[in-house]
């Protein structure tokens, strides 16, 4: 059933084929929340790499094949023999108690691999584990479903394990190292907030059949090399902020009307493709541009690590003389100032600051006349 | 971050260049530094796909692991590029000066890697190094056990502020230059290059573009580019395995050069680029203060120097909670004495503390030279006073010990109070120390009506730590571990195998 928001978004997008969030949009949200841009692309299914190429701003997120070899290889190497590995981490180096062991592969159901029967499969299963029945215990990529914005997302976990101290906990396989117990934190951070998806997904696979959220467990289990050997290890990370975090922003795209019923009401990011398969784009790139120049954005340039239309806005923040591009550390000094032209007007005492810009108008005029001094005297050119 | 700093940024955004942040350079630069650029395999930490390595722009060897995920030839290419930077440790192990305890060489060596992920490469090279057994089922070099020895020095004493044995260079260069980019962007060296000296006939706009696309500006590493990965690295590493199977000796070097070409074509324009931010940070004044900083920098090799010829053990993997909370302070306590330093010698620095209000100066409109007091040994000792009205932004508290640079080495005073008055703040200080000997202060101590002066806060003094570090000890002689996964030798050491063996 369609409601005007829908609609509303379909048009957004226009003729192409709609992309739906994935573990790694989902991620990024967490990044640049405020941002509506963002959220308006994700919420109608736009490609927002095409988009950003066709404004002349194409994406660079390429993944490197090794990276991706050493991944599936780590994973396979992980699972293999019924996941002995797995279990040989859970026990020995996580010191659980799993007294009996039951592996369900959820790959396939029966050499089908849609989407949709997968889940059901999974639901059927996770339901009959949860309510003690089968032994399953280890659950190999279970295919889990997300409403996000009314829109049916599926998200695949590595590995759910049951019988963590009587929960569910997500596993999550991961091929950067744990050396001498630590690893690098901004892998951990993201290795999690994917997960958190999973968390939040498979809690609501189980609170439509009135199980209660305790039963997933906000731990999430992470195996990851160790060292240098190829050996796996393994780690517990607490994910509750982060869960409560991404719970928040999901409840925000639920209310994407609101941003909607701001815009314009022809406004489209549609491409306007060709119809044979090479889908060239007719649409003039100024007017998609234009298009886009009416959504607000939130530029920071950590933006760059995660979205797709990063090197388009950080363009559009340079044109806009904005200090978004120098990032938040630079940007907090000027508590309330948007623009370099504006930080340089006040310096230089030729703009009449308003009453809140008083006291960083003094700060800035002080710190211009420090400056000043210093290139008076000579010294470092 | 200051307002002044601050404003710098802006500024460079503005006039679209680099501004200057510091008068001087506060490292200080080897007349002969080695320079480093590693490259790693992506998706597998401590996988070195190749590194180039020299002393002059010149000479630069390149090294390469021709399959990183083969383990033999992993050790090979750490013996290789051991034996390079030890040979280049070893030629600064020759002079020493002083005798006794005092005793230690007159020169340092120093590492420069392109950037921050350059230092952690070399410190995964040294984990993985340091353990390795010389004999026994996977024996290697000897060199590899020492050189991973070293690297671990070396990364450990780059935490410590002011250090220059192992540096990043876009950390020296965003020391002394801010760009109009926000931190994530300067941390890729040629984006910084691009502000800084973008290349003849090209606008920082259009330098900044090249510098993020990898087809003219290869990554600085670690990482190559995955376009590279994809596209040229990964057919040729097949090319060279399907030649290692057949074992077909023609096809093999084939593989082998191609391979190498390729890397250089990576490698090489990062060579180039560390050498050119090399010779303009030489341009750059050095700071008085960097030689004394210098001194510990050797006091520092010479002990790990000495402590190696006593063939002591390697470091421990990971500090106990004791040891780490001991060089946590420790570190903090360099980094305020290298900020002091700083804002000490250069002008640029100071304004910045001011701009902060973490330091003050100001004219003398108050003084109160001749005050003496009694002290608690019942002894008459000058504690002169004086005001000093600021148009600083001071944010410093009543008691705050202060030093300054515009007197004589060894002033001290502490802040009576702070009071503003309209525009203004009135900073009252009671002179405390660096007066002399005698009862009445010696000339030019105590500053006088209408003298200009600053103060900035004083670092306090602390004693070096005693060596070994904590993160040093070796396990025999420290307090017993907690758990035992954190001896200092791994049980599995010497089976510690790196990846896939393909
Ligand atoms: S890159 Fe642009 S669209 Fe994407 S999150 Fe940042 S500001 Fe929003």
């Amino acid at each position: 059933m369609k409601n005007p928001v829908d609609d509303r978004l379909d048009a957004l997008r226009g003729s192409a084929k709609r992309l739906d969030y994935n573990a790694r949009s989902l991620a990024a949200l967490e990044n640049n929340p405020r941002c509506t841009l963002r959220a308006l692309l994700d919420a109608s299914g736009s490609d927002k790499a095409a988009i950003a190429t066709h404004v002349g701003h194409p994406p660079s997120f390429g993944q490197s094949s090794f990276a991706i070899t050493r991944g599936n290889a780590f994973e396979a190497m992980v699972k293999d023999n019924g996941c002995a590995e797995l279990l040989r981490v859970l026990r020995e180096t996580l010191e659980l108690t799993l007294p009996e062991v039951g592996y369900e592969d959820l790959n396939d159901v029966g050499g089908d691999g849609r989407s949709k029967q997968r889940h059901e499969r999974t639901e059927e299963v996770l339901l009959r584990a949860a309510r003690g029945e089968g032994d399953a215990t280890l659950f190999d990529h279970p295919m889990l479903r997300l409403l996000i914005g009314g829109h049916k997302v599926y998200l695949e976990p590595d590995l759910v394990a049951l019988r963590i101290d009587g929960r569910f906990h997500v596993v999550e396989i991961k091929s950067f190292p744990i050396i001498d117990d630590q690893a690098d934190s901004t892998q951990v951070r993201a290795a999690t907030t994917q997960a958190c998806a999973y968390i939040i997904a498979l809690r609501d696979l189980l609170g439509r059949a009135g199980i209660g959220e305790e039963a997933v467990s906000d731990t999430i289990v992470l195996v990851a090399p160790k060292d240098f050997t190829n050996r796996p290890t393994g780690a517990f990370v607490d994910a509750r902020k982060q869960v409560a975090a991404l719970t928040r922003q999901l409840s925000r795209i639920e209310r994407i009307g609101d941003l909607v019923d701001l815009l314009p009401e022809d406004l489209t990011f549609d491409l306007d493709p060709t119809p044979d398969k090479n889908k060239q784009p007719r649409r003039p790139a100024e007017e998609l541009a234009e298009a886009l120049d009416q959504v607000l954005v939130t530029y920071r340039p950590d933006c760059l690590n995660h979205c797709e239309m990063a090197f388009y806005c950080r363009s559009r923040a340079r044109a806009e003389a904005s200090l978004d591009v120098l990032g938040p550390t630079v940007r907090e000094q000027f508590g309330g100032i948007d623009t370099t032209t504006m930080v340089m007007g006040l310096a230089r005492g030729e703009l009449t600051p308003s009453e809140d810009q008083v006291e960083i108008a003094a700060a800035l005029r002080h710190a211009a006349r420090l400056r000043a001094e210093l290139e008076d005297l000579g010294g470092a050119a | 971050m200051s307002t002044l700093s601050a404003l710098a940024h802006v500024q460079a955004m503005e006039t679209m260049q680099a501004v200057p942040r510091t008068e001087f350079r506060h490292r200080h630069l080897s007349g002969r530094p080695l320079v480093i650029v590693p490259l790693a395999m992506a998706g597998e930490a401590g996988a070195p796909l190749a590194a180039m390595v020299g002393s002059a722009k010149r000479n630069g060897t390149l090294l390469v692991v021709a399959q990183p995920r083969n383990r033999d030839q992993r050790f090979a290419f750490a013996a290789d590029l051991g034996r390079i930077v030890m040979n280049y440790i070893n030629s600064f192990r020759q002079n020493r000066r002083g005798e006794g305890e005092r005793s230690r060489y007159t020169d340092a060596p120093q590492i420069l890697v392109p950037n921050a992920g350059g230092v952690k490469a070399l410190a995964d090279l040294g984990r993985m190094c340091r353990f390795r057994a010389t004999s026994g089922p996977y024996a290697v070099p000897d060199v590899v056990p020492e050189f991973g020895m070293w690297l671990t020095f070396l990364v450990d004493r780059a935490e410590q502020a002011g250090t220059s044995t192992l540096l990043p260079v876009t950390a020296m260069l965003t020391e002394h230059w801010a760009t109009g980019q926000s931190t994530l962007e300067d941390q890729n060296l040629a984006s910084l290059m691009a502000w800084i000296a973008p290349p003849p006939g090209l606008s920082v706009e259009q330098a900044m573009a090249d510098a993020e696309n990898p087809d003219v500006c290869p990554p600085a590493g670690p990482p190559t580019s995955p376009e590279f990965d994809n596209r040229d690295l990964a057919p040729a590493i097949r090319r060279f395995d399907t030649a290692h199977t057949l074992g077909d000796p023609h096809a093999l070097a084939a593989a082998e050069t191609e391979l190498r070409e390729l890397i250089a074509g990576q490698i090489q324009p990062t060579w180039r680029m560390v050498w050119q931010a090399i010779s303009l940070l030489r341009s750059v004044p050095e700071a008085p203060r960097t030689a004394k900083r210098f001194e510990g920098d050797c006091k520092a090799f010479t002990k790990y120097s000495d402590y190696r010829d006593s063939d002591g053990p390697p470091q421990r993997k990971r500090d106990n909670a004791i040891g780490a909370a001991r060089r946590l302070g420790w570190l903090e306590h360099a980094l305020a004495e290298f900020e002091s330093d700083m804002a000490f010698d250069d002008r640029f620095v100071l304004a910045d503390r001011r701009s902060a209000g973490e330091a003050f100066a100001g004219t003398v409109v108050e003084a109160d030279p001749g005050r003496v007091v009694t002290t608690d040994k019942n002894r008459r000792v000058p504690r002169p006073r004086v005001t000093v009205r600021t148009e600083d932004p001071v944010r410093l508290a009543a008691d705050t010990k202060l030093i300054s640079p515009s007197l004589p080495t060894g002033h001290k005073a502490m802040i009576v109070s702070v009071l503003s008055d309209g525009g203004t703040t009135r900073v009252t200080v009671e002179i405390t120390g660096g007066m002399g000997r005698s009862r009445v202060p010696q000339q030019g101590t105590v500053p006088e009506l209408g003298q200009r002066i600053a103060y900035l806060p004083d670092p306090g003094w602390r004693p070096a730590p005693q060596f070994p570090a904590s993160d040093a000890t070796p396990w025999t002689h420290s307090a017993a571990d907690d758990s035992g996964t954190d001896s200092v030798i791994p049980e599995d050491a010497a089976a510690e195998e790196w990846g896939n063996e393909d």
